[in-house]
């Protein structure tokens, strides 16, 4: 039963189901941050600032999805910030090694790969619970990026390696039809596949998963080493917008990616939510971090402002939910 | 003897921090001089105090991820009172004033509108990090100084830091409450069946906001002996470092992280074998950029031994 009605999606009747409800809602914080920005500031839409803004969040927007394949299995990545620091510096070596830019992008993301394995082995197949795990390689990874780059960063020059993370064609950098792509292929992942079905399977009851035979163990391997793939694609880009790789990159992106995926409306307990939510999170997150940024904003507002975008956003869902319910 | 091998399930925090100790003493017999020793004790403080108060939460089934940058906060409020007025009592009631609200507003957020205590203290995470660089300009500083300070600091009572006594005064405390008080048992209740527990009768939304408040005051008492160590208080602190050590403290104790389970007793041995790797990562002058990887390492190990021990206590069971 539980993954019967996790397996179809509910579809909204008269009664908008609660998650259109949540995507409306941040479709309209969206609508209402832009317009706001846009006249405080002229720059807003200048298409530069449009494409500053995309590259910005292209690096959360890859995180938070391997987050939600995670976080709909129930289970939570503490590890994605580091890691990406830790497959950057792997990629950044290899490629200083070789002279390669294709093997430098293999080794960043078997690098990002192999932490997520290293997560997942232990939280599928141990059973252990997924945040000590990830609190562990959280410092792991954090802690051999530090002695890859010996604490110091390296700069890159090597053009075709840089070319992901900082060329733009005109406004547009490259990064966004391919972060575009990445989105495409994780959604035809999720939904039209049987690994879709089995990440929801998990995360809705993994006993019954369990029993069903739909092999949830392994399940859970795969959502973290692609979440560690994920990390390491981010870790190129970030690598290429800075032009150099530097030990103390992602730090904290864990839970920006974490609020963007709760933005989006998927459960902490795994089993509901979609892509799309995840989106409009990171879209959210982004523009009013973007806006803040163009309009000079101190640092330190900005975490208070995420805090109450989190908290604020969250407690009018709950509301909205309970009086509907009444 | 049958009883070893339970003893060593059991209580495997216990042997293990016990053989670190002998590991590194025998790489350096300095490890276990009467310096060192109190060293650890005055380390462990802040990360004990967030220890405490994250064990009841988690007990509870919640989890407060605000501890970590409230400590800083709470820690500038005290320099800013201290700045201002000179003195310490105001800034010392008003740490503790400024905590038990944060926990309040946690627990009232938790328990009666039944968010996730994940995203509540997660966005109380990043608000209290925002707040404090928004007190004091980002790279400026407080310096404390005083009786005060320096009592927290490196006040000693026979040989012992008075801080670690404290602390140690405060586990005990806990010891007596989890184990032996009608708030300890419902904490535990809650943890396992909420639903049970408000069939049962008990006011479960009052014991919640409890523990937040809980929590939440440990905090505010390990940014005050933080800042009266360091003897100045500036935003930029590693809140988050703080909090994570804390967990992973209580966690390595045998605390369930999913709430229900956990011994005070353990939960201060995983402390004490926090406390040893960090100090020892210093004192055998492992090069600082190794250090993140082998107190990653270490935690991998504890969690893999752990699974170990488990299965072989289900083989026996078969």
């Amino acid at each position: 039963m539980t993954t019967a009605t996790a397996t179809t999606p509910s579809r909204p009747g008269f009664k908008l189901d609660s998650l259109t409800q949540r995507y409306l809602f941040l479709i309209l914080l969206i609508v209402i941050a832009s317009v706001g920005f846009g006249i405080a500031n002229e720059n807003f839409y200048s298409l530069a600032n449009i494409g500053i803004l995309l590259r910005s969040i292209a690096v959360p927007f890859l995180l938070s999805m391997g987050m939600t394949f995670i976080m709909l299995t129930g289970g939570i990545d503490l590890s994605v910030g580091s890691n990406v620091a830790f497959s950057g510096g792997v990629g950044v070596v290899a490629l200083t090694a070789t002279g390669s830019a294709p093997i430098g992008f293999a080794a960043a993301v078997a690098a990002g790969m192999a932490i997520g394995a290293i997560n997942g082995v232990f939280i599928g197949r141990l059973r252990l619970s997924a945040f000590m795990v990830t609190l562990a390689t959280y410092a792991l990874a954090r802690g051999m990026a530090l002695v890859i780059y010996n604490a110091d960063s390296i700069n890159v020059s090597d053009a075709a390696f840089l070319w992901l993370g900082g060329v733009s064609w005109g406004n547009m950098p490259v990064v966004i039809p391919f972060v575009a792509l990445v989105f495409v292929a994780l959604s035809v992942l999720l939904y039209k596949s049987t690994f879709g079905r089995d990440v929801y399977a998990a995360g809705s009851n993994i006993n019954t998963a369990f029993v069903l035979g739909r092999r949830p163990e392994r399940t859970l391997v795969w959502v973290y080493v692609l979440s560690g793939a994920l990390a390491g694609l981010s870790a190129i880009i970030t690598v290429g917008r800075v032009s150099s790789g530097q030990p103390w990159a992602g730090l904290y992106l864990e839970f920006d990616a974490i609020t963007a995926v709760i933005l989006g409306g998927t459960s902490l307990f795994g089993g509901r939510g979609r892509l799309l939510g995840t989106i409009l999170g990171v879209l959210l997150y982004g523009i009013i971090i973007n806006g803040l940024v163009l309009t000079g904003t101190n640092p330190y507002l900005q975490s208070l402002i995420k805090g109450m975008i989190l908290l604020g956003v969250v407690l009018l869902d709950t509301l909205v939910q309970r009086r509907n319910a009444q | 003897m049958p009883n070893f091998g339970r003893l060593l399930r059991e209580k495997n925090i216990i042997f293990v921090t016990l053989a670190l100790c002998v590991l590194f003493y025998l790489i350096s017999p300095r490890f276990l001089s009467l310096d060192n020793m109190s060293a650890i004790s005055r380390q462990i403080v802040p990360i004990g105090l967030i220890a405490l108060g994250q064990y009841f939460v988690v007990v509870s089934g919640n989890i407060d991820l605000s501890m970590g940058m409230g400590s800083v906060l709470f820690a500038i409020v005290l320099g800013v009172f201290f700045g201002l007025t000179g003195g310490v009592a105001l800034g010392i009631v008003a740490v503790i004033v400024c905590s038990l609200a944060l926990g309040f507003f946690n627990g009232v957020l938790v328990a009666k509108l039944k968010l996730p205590a994940f995203i509540v203290t997660l966005a109380m995470l990043f608000s209290a990090q925002g707040l404090s660089g928004l007190i004091i300009p980002r790279g400026q500083q407080i310096f404390l100084m005083g009786d005060f300070f320096r009592f927290i600091g490196a006040g000693k009572f026979m040989g012992l830091y008075w801080s670690f006594l404290f602390l140690v005064a405060l586990f005990v405390l806990a010891y007596v409450v989890y184990n032996h008080t009608r708030w300890g048992a419902y904490v535990i209740a809650i943890g396992n069946s909420e639903e049970n527990a408000r069939l049962a009768g008990i006011d479960v939304d009052r014991v919640k906001i409890g523990v937040f408040m809980f929590s939440a005051l440990c905090s505010g008492l390990a940014g005050i002996v933080l800042s009266s160590r360091m003897g100045f208080v500036q935003p930029g602190l590693d809140g988050n470092g703080l909090l994570l050590d804390g967990i992973a403290a209580i966690i390595i104790g045998g605390t369930l992280i999913l709430g229900g389970r956990g011994t005070i007793g353990g939960a201060f041995w995983g402390l004490l074998f926090i406390g040893v790797i960090n100090n020892a990562l210093n004192l055998l002058n492992v090069e600082d950029v190794w250090h993140q990887v082998f107190k990653g390492a270490v935690i991998l190990a504890a969690l893999g031994a752990n699974w170990l021990l488990w299965q072989s206590r289900q083989v026996e069971a078969h």
